[in-house]
This record gives structure tokens, C-alpha cells and sequence, in this order.
């Protein structure tokens, strides 16, 4: 099966901290991968540099065989990654449905040449994307939100939202950090049922997790970073088993 | 830098007292201001959590402000400290050297070399740098983050004094002149490096000298032209300011040793 | 009568500027200190095309807002890349730049200004007609403005201003749309230059002076940022300021500080204590019913 996320010895430092140590990963359609490691081993820094926030001082990244050099977070989203913040980072100002609208594939209330003069394109995106946002909040149990701002809901259904956002927009890959971070009942059975749904929809998951019980039940496998290098990979009862993983995860 | 030079100016000329009481006079109103902003306005503003534009408006606003002022009071037209600019030159081999020049780059050296050994030698210098660098890492070290803001805001306030100081005794200043040069110190300080001891004022010279001399290539009246396409020329190719070999300040090691803290998210690719 | 005109026709051109810079600054989120010399640039640019090259008014003024749309992508552009703390300060050596620029080349006529500008529409319809003119561009303006800011565009722009990395990570192009703002916005200001240059014809560089940034800021501060009606209220307010001024019959020299004293004086009490304005924006953005509506079909 061919790789749909690729990172090639990837290697970043700043100012001799080395976060990402000649890091490969390779991500396919269908599968979860767990990234797991203590706090500052370098997970959401490896996100930041799949997605372009952070410029590597070495190594590539490619999506669907095609390397992302150069180009942009916004442009890399456009090619098909997306991805979840720890932090959930929803627009405080728009209405949960908004949130969502505005992350579709094409948006093309973007351009102002057709908020100008091509407003009957804008009311046919306009239907479809609000037909998808509905839905994808149905199916986490969200439908009766959708109007409310995104400050009047639990921070469960936050990342829930979080989540549904980074759905909007037909991605191949998709990265989530922390989804389970402060999450718990109904939202958390919600949270799990979605990440597993989508993967058998054909996305490429990648999930950076503490929460082993989570990357457990989900994962198909997971890799185990410290200092910015992985030091294991195989099936997430093996890692979690291996002592000398475990004094690392909790012995520093 | 406005209220620095009319300071000096009421002084010297107004009320017909010698020069270095209007320096000091300068230092007491100047400093009072930095104070001032520094306490009512800045920090209002950093406690409000307010945007980097909302500030920027901020002493935009104050800065007019200040030079309305100065119209208001003293007129639109132009004026120097002293009552004439020129100062008695003697021929130095082919070379015309004034009275001004020496005491002027004299005091300009100490002054340079007294804020050079203040960053890198006293506890308060060291701190500046560490809270510039990384302003919660310095609070977490135990650093007083407003007082280092309240000392910077001095020191600027000071070096704008001797600046003005030497300005207006060699050239005529207007109300406007302080946004003049203030856009001159930005681009230096854009071409130095944000951050960067000693680049602002290397940048400083750079340019200044390439704005004198260019009297020689190109009409007066396009000097001040020129000094706005260098701007756009340092904010387009140096965004951050030209690559000076990077110092290790006493901080960087120690933290080294510290478990990796997640970067900067907020970088840009 | 004439000198009633004169008052509304100014108060109309401050309505556009206003609401111009209200787009740039209230919705995109762009400090930027260039207003002033867009409008010099479109009133130049249709004054020079009109008389010295005999280029018909209307056309003439339409370039006016091309020049001054091209020139703001021209300072955008590069700025942007890099970030919009830099777009504040080029605008600043952009202001100060280009002013210099038209004070010491000769065919702007230098700092004695630009004189014997061609009339539009006075001479054969009368005086009302211009006035008519500018209210009619006014009304489209805010219309403009109103329009985009509810559209799915003001709907992006709200969620940029939020946070640009968010909006980012759900694959929005932040710079092109601040370069898109910034040029519409500039634009305008052109066209309210044209409007100017034409019924007032005479233009000198001392009226595109950084006291009209400060008056354009004051205006949308004051009346309120991010509302439709906000700019209106300010430029109507902060015109009616002077015109007071002006009755008590000071000097010139000390007019002008004046003015500039109250302007900036007024931005800084309100930013302290009502930093919202006098029409407060509300905080959140909301589509128009009529997309809402179209779900239940």
C-alpha cells in the first residue's frame, strides 16, 4: 500500500535544542498510527514540521509521493493534510457552524471577484458545505449546537468541533493532537467512534496521545519518540510493555 | 526625541542658560516622559492583553500628539539649540574637521561603549537580553519583567537625548523631524536585527553614511527619499536584519541542559 | 450655498475614507498609516491625466483608482510577505516617501500643488449635480462595504483576525486576502481623490499630510470599528469639529495643531476608555437568514 504521509529524515534544532532527530514516518490510508512519548520528546514539534509551521533543517516530507518543500501550511492543507490543535484554536467570533464552513476544500467566499460578481457560485457551495457541516455534527452528537459560539460549549464538544473543522475540508491525511486531552464521557465515546470511522473511510491518522487506554483501543500501531528520535515502533501492546520505554515515559 | 529638543532648545535659547544645564534638562523632561509611557500607557496596555496594532496606534497617537504640541507652542518653522548651526572648522590636511565633530563622535563612542558594557557585563544588561529573548522563561528565572521594561524605556529615553542633543546643535528640527527619524532608526534597526546589541547601531552608520554620501550622486532634496527606499529595501530582503555571527550569551547553555520545551508554535514557515 | 456644498462634498469624501480604512484596518486587521497618500494619489493621478493629457474626467478618475489600488499592492505585496508589523511600518516610509516624491518632481507641480484642474459635470449641470455625484459613490461605498463584510468573505475575514494560524490550518490563504482588502480599500481612497481634484481644483501635497491619517484613524476609531455605520458617524462628527474650529477664527499656524491636538487627543481618550467606539461591533459574526433559510429547502 503506498504511503500517503511520508517524512524522510527529518531534522530540526533550535538554538541546539534538538527537537527532531532524523525522524521517518510514513503514514497509510486506513491506518492510525499512536505517537506517543513523554512531554517534550518532540510530538507536536513533528507536527509543526509536517505541516510547514516550522521549516526543517534537514529532511523531507511528502504527501502522496509529492514533496512539500516550500510550500506553505495554508497550501499544504489545500494538498490534503489537516490536522487538530492541542489547544482546539476554534474561531471564538463565528458560530460553531461557521467554524466548520470555513474550512471546506475550496472556499470560495475567499476571493473577492466572487463575493463581487459571482454570488449564485457562493450560494451553491453555500448548500453543500452546510448540508456536510450538519451531518458531520450529527454524527458526533453535536446537531443541536451548531448555532451556539463556541465559548457556550464543554470543552468535550470543543474538540469534537475541533475535529469536525479539520473534516471539512476532504483531507487524505489527518493529524490530531491530543483529541482526548480533557475529554471525557459521552464526548470521549463520540471522539473514538469518529477517529475509528474515519479511518475506515480511507484517511491516513496520525494521533499524538497520552491517554493510553485511547491509543490502545484505536490504534493499529504506534511509534515512541524521546528527544526528538524514535526509539521504538510496533504494535501498541509491545511498546507498551517494553520496560525500558515505560522508566523513559515515566522515569524522567 | 521631540520633547528632548525642545527642552534643550528653551533653554538654551529661551532662558539663555549654558549648554550642559540644558542637557540635563533634557535627560529630566525626557526621562519623566519614558517613565510616564512607560507606566500609564505600556503597561495599562500589556495588562489589557491588547494587539501589537492597538499598541502601535498607541504611540502612533502619542507621538502626533506630542508634535502638535510642539507646533502649538513653538511654531511650524525650523529651529536648532543653539542660535546658529555652523561651528568654527579647522583644515586638517585636506580635511575640514569642525568644533562640533570631535566632542560629538567622542561622546557618541562613550555613550556606545558605556550601553555595550552595561548589556554585557551588569546583572540588569544580562536580563534585558534574557527577557527579550523569551520574555516567560525570563519571568520563570525570578527576572523582574517591568522593571527591565522600565529600564529599557530609560535607556532609550536617554540615548535620545544625547541624540537630539548632537542633532539639534548640527541641523534645524521641526515638530515633524522626531517621525523622520524615527523611521530611520527602524530601518536601522530592521537591517541590525531586531534583538541585536550592537546591529541597530552598525546599521545606524551603514546607512547614514550611505544617505550623506549619496549628496554627492544625487540632489538634496531626494536624500530623504532615499532613505524610504532603503527601508522598503531592509524590509523586503532583510526581514531579519543581516546575518551577524550569533554570540552565546551565558542563557543559551543553560538551558540546554533543561528538558526540550516546545518551540514556538507560532513560527512561520 | 456653494459653501454648503463644499461642506457636504467633503463630509461625502471623509464617508469614503472612513469606510475605506475601515475595511483595511476594522475588518482586515492591517494597520496602515498610507491612507492620505492613496487619496493623493488618485487625486494626482486624475488631475494630471485630465489636464496636462487631456484625458475625459470620468476615465481620468478611473485610473485615479487604478494607481492607487496598483501602487497599495505594490507596498502590500512584499510587506505581507513577511507580516502585517511590517506593512505598518513600510507604510509609514510609503506615506512619508511618495509625498516627497510628488513635492519634488515637477510635473505634479512641486509643493505649490497642482492648479486649473478641469471641472466635471459643473459647468453643464450645475453644482447640485457634483454633489449628487458624491453622495451617489458614498451610498455605494457603504453599500460595498456592508456587502463583503456579510458576505462569506466577512466571514472569513472574522475568522483570520481570530487567529491566522487556525485559519491557516484549515487551508485559507491569509496574505492574499489582506493584499485584496488593502488594494480595495486603497482604491477607494483614490476615488475619493478623483472626486476631490475635480470640483475643488486645486490640490497640494500639504492636504495628504499624516494629519489626515490621524483624522481617517480618529474617525474610525471614535466612531467605531468594524460596523458599517461607525465610519459615517465619526467622519460626520470629527468634520463638524473643525468647521466649529473654524468659527473662532484662529490663526493658520495654530489651526492646524489644533486640529491635530483634538484628533489625536480624541483617539487616545477613547482607546482608554471606550476603545470599542461610539457603534460598537458586536463580537460575533453571523450569516445573513436567507443562507440559513436555504437549508431547510
Amino acid at each position: 500500500m503506498a504511503d500517503v504521509l511520508e517524512v524522510r529524515n527529518l531534522s530540526k534544532s533550535f538554538d541546539g535544542i534538538v527537537v527532531a532527530r532524523n525522524v521517518d514516518l510514513a503514514l497509510q490510508s486506513g491506518r492510525v498510527l499512536g505517537l506517543i512519548g513523554p512531554n517534550g520528546a518532540g510530538k507536536t514539534s513533528l507536527f509543526n514540521l509536517i505541516c510547514g509551521v516550522v521549516r526543517p533543517d534537514a529532511g523531507s516530507v511528502l504527501l502522496d509521493g509529492a514533496p512539500l518543500d516550500g510550500k506553505t501550511f495554508h497550501q499544504r492543507v489545500r494538498g490534503g493534510l489537516s490536522r487538530t490543535w492541542q489547544h482546539t484554536r476554534l474561531f471564538p467570533s463565528l458560530p460553531v457552524i461557521d467554524n466548520l464552513l470555513i474550512g471546506t476544500h475550496d472556499y470560495p467566499g475567499e476571493q473577492l471577484v466572487n463575493v463581487l460578481f459571482g454570488t449564485a457560485r457562493l450560494k451553491v457551495h453555500d448548500k453543500v458545505a452546510r448540508d456536510k457541516a450538519r451531518g458531520l455534527l450529527g454524527e458526533m452528537g453535536l446537531a443541536g449546537v451548531a448555532d451556539d459560539l463556541v465559548s457556550d460549549l464543554p470543552y468535550g464538544q470543543q474538540k469534537l468541533v475541533g475535529v469536525a473543522r479539520a473534516l471539512m475540508g476532504d483531507a487524505k491525511c489527518l493529524l490530531l493532537d491530543e483529541p482526548m486531552a480533557g475529554v471525557e464521557g459521552q464526548a470521549y465515546a463520540a471522539m473514538q467512534r469518529v477517529v475509528r470511522e474515519v479511518a475506515e473511510s480511507g484517511v491516513a491518522v496520525c494521533v499524538v496521545e497520552h491517554n493510553i487506554a485511547f491509543v490502545h483501543d484505536l490504534c493499529d500501531e504506534g511509534v515512541f519518540m524521546f528527544s526528538g528520535a524514535i526509539m521504538a515502533r510496533g504494535s501498541v501492546a509491545e511498546l507498551t510493555r517494553d520496560p525500558q520505554l515505560t522508566e523513559l515515559y515515566f522515569g524522567h | 526625541m521631540t520633547i528632548a529638543f525642545y527642552t534643550a532648545f528653551v533653554v538654551v535659547q529661551g532662558l539663555d542658560w549654558p549648554a550642559w544645564v540644558a542637557f540635563i534638562a533634557m535627560l529630566a523632561t525626557t526621562l519623566t516622559a519614558s517613565y510616564a509611557l512607560e507606566r500609564i500607557g505600556f503597561e495599562a496596555l500589556r495588562a489589557r492583553g491588547v494587539s501589537v496594532m492597538f499598541v502601535f496606534v498607541f504611540t502612533f497617537m502619542v507621538s502626533e500628539f506630542v508634535a502638535y504640541l510642539a507646533a502649538l507652542i513653538f511654531g511650524t518653522w525650523p529651529q536648532t539649540i543653539f542660535p546658529t548651526m555652523f561651528w568654527p572648522v579647522t583644515l586638517v590636511g585636506d580635511i575640514a574637521v569642525s568644533a562640533w565633530d570631535l566632542p560629538a563622535i567622542g561622546s557618541t563612542a562613550a555613550a556606545l561603549a558605556a550601553y555595550f558594557a552595561f548589556m554585557r557585563f551588569t546583572r540588569t544588561g544580562q536580563f534585558m537580553i534574557g527577557v527579550a529573548d523569551n520574555p516567560d522563561l525570563a519571568a520563570l528565572y525570578g527576572i523582574d519583567k517591568r522593571k527591565i521594561f522600565l529600564v529599557t524605556m530609560l535607556i532609550s529615553g536617554a540615548f535620545v537625548c544625547l541624540g537630539m542633543f548632537l542633532y539639534g546643535t548640527r541641523a534645524q528640527v521641526l515638530p515633524e523631524t522626531g517621525l523622520s527619524l524615527m523611521l530611520f532608526a527602524v530601518a536601522a534597526t530592521i537591517m541590525g536585527g531586531i534583538g541585536k546589541v550592537a546591529g541597530a547601531a552598525i546599521a545606524a552608520l551603514i546607512l547614514a553614511v550611505i544617505q550623506n554620501a549619496s549628496i554627492l550622486m544625487i540632489p538634496s532634496e531626494w536624500q530623504g527619499f532615499l532613505l524610504y527606499v532603503f527601508l522598503f529595501f531592509a524590509i523586503v530582503f532583510f526581514p531579519s536584519g543581516l546575518r551577524l555571527p550569533r554570540r552565546r550569551s551565558r542563557f543559551s547553555t543553560a538551558t540546554r541542559d533543561m528538558p526540550p520545551a516546545a518551540p514556538p508554535a507560532e513560527s512561520q514557515a | 450655498m456653494e459653501y454648503l456644498y463644499g461642506i457636504v462634498i467633503i463630509v461625502g469624501l471623509y464617508v469614503i475614507l472612513a469606510t475605506s480604512f475601515n475595511l483595511i484596518i476594522g475588518y482586515g486587521g492591517l494597520v496602515s498609516i498610507a491612507h492620505p497618500v492613496f487619496f493623493a494619489l488618485g487625486a494626482y493621478t486624475s488631475a494630471i491625466l485630465s489636464r496636462d493629457f487631456h484625458v475625459p474626467v470620468l476615465l481620468a478618475m478611473l485610473a485615479g483608482f487604478f494607481v492607487a489600488f496598483i501602487a497599495s499592492i505594490a507596498l502590500a505585496l512584499p510587506s505581507l510577505r513577511v507580516s502585517g508589523d511590517y506593512l505598518m511600518i513600510a507604510s509609514i516610509g510609503f506615506q512619508l516617501g511618495v509625498l516627497e516624491l510628488i513635492k519634488n518632481v515637477r510635473f505634479t507641480g512641486g509643493p505649490g500643488g497642482f492648479t486649473n484642474i478641469p471641472p466635471f459635470l459643473i459647468r453643464e449641470f450645475g453644482r447640485e449635480s457634483y454633489v449628487l455625484l458624491v453622495l451617489a459613490v458614498v451610498a455605494a461605498v457603504i453599500l460595498l462595504i456592508w456587502w463583503i463584510a456579510r458576505s462569506d468573505y466577512g466571514r472569513a475575514m472574522s475568522a483570520m483576525r481570530d487567529d491566522e494560524l487556525a485559519f491557516a490550518s484549515v487551508g485559507r490563504d491569509a496574505m492574499w486576502m489582506k493584499i485584496a482588502i488593502f488594494g480595495l480599500g486603497s482604491g477607494l481612497a483614490g476615488v475619493a481623490g478623483g472626486l476631490y481634484a475635480h470640483y475643488f481644483r486645486f490640490i497640494t501635497p500639504e492636504q495628504f499630510e499624516i494629519l489626515q491619517s490621524s483624522a481617517i484613524l480618529t474617525m474610525v476609531v471614535v466612531g467605531g470599528m468594524r460596523t458599517t455605520w461607525g465610519p459615517v458617524v465619526g467622519a460626520l462628527l470629527l468634520q463638524a469639529l473643525p468647521q466649529a474650529i473654524s468659527f473662532l477664527q484662529l490663526p493658520p499656524s495654530v489651526l492646524g495643531p489644533i486640529q491635530g491636538l483634538l484628533f489625536t487627543g480624541l483617539v487616545l481618550v477613547f482607546m482608554f476608555f471606550r476603545p470599542q467606539g461610539l457603534v460598537p461591533a458586536k463580537d460575533v459574526w453571523r450569516a445573513a437568514p436567507a443562507a440559513k433559510a436555504r437549508e431547510a429547502r
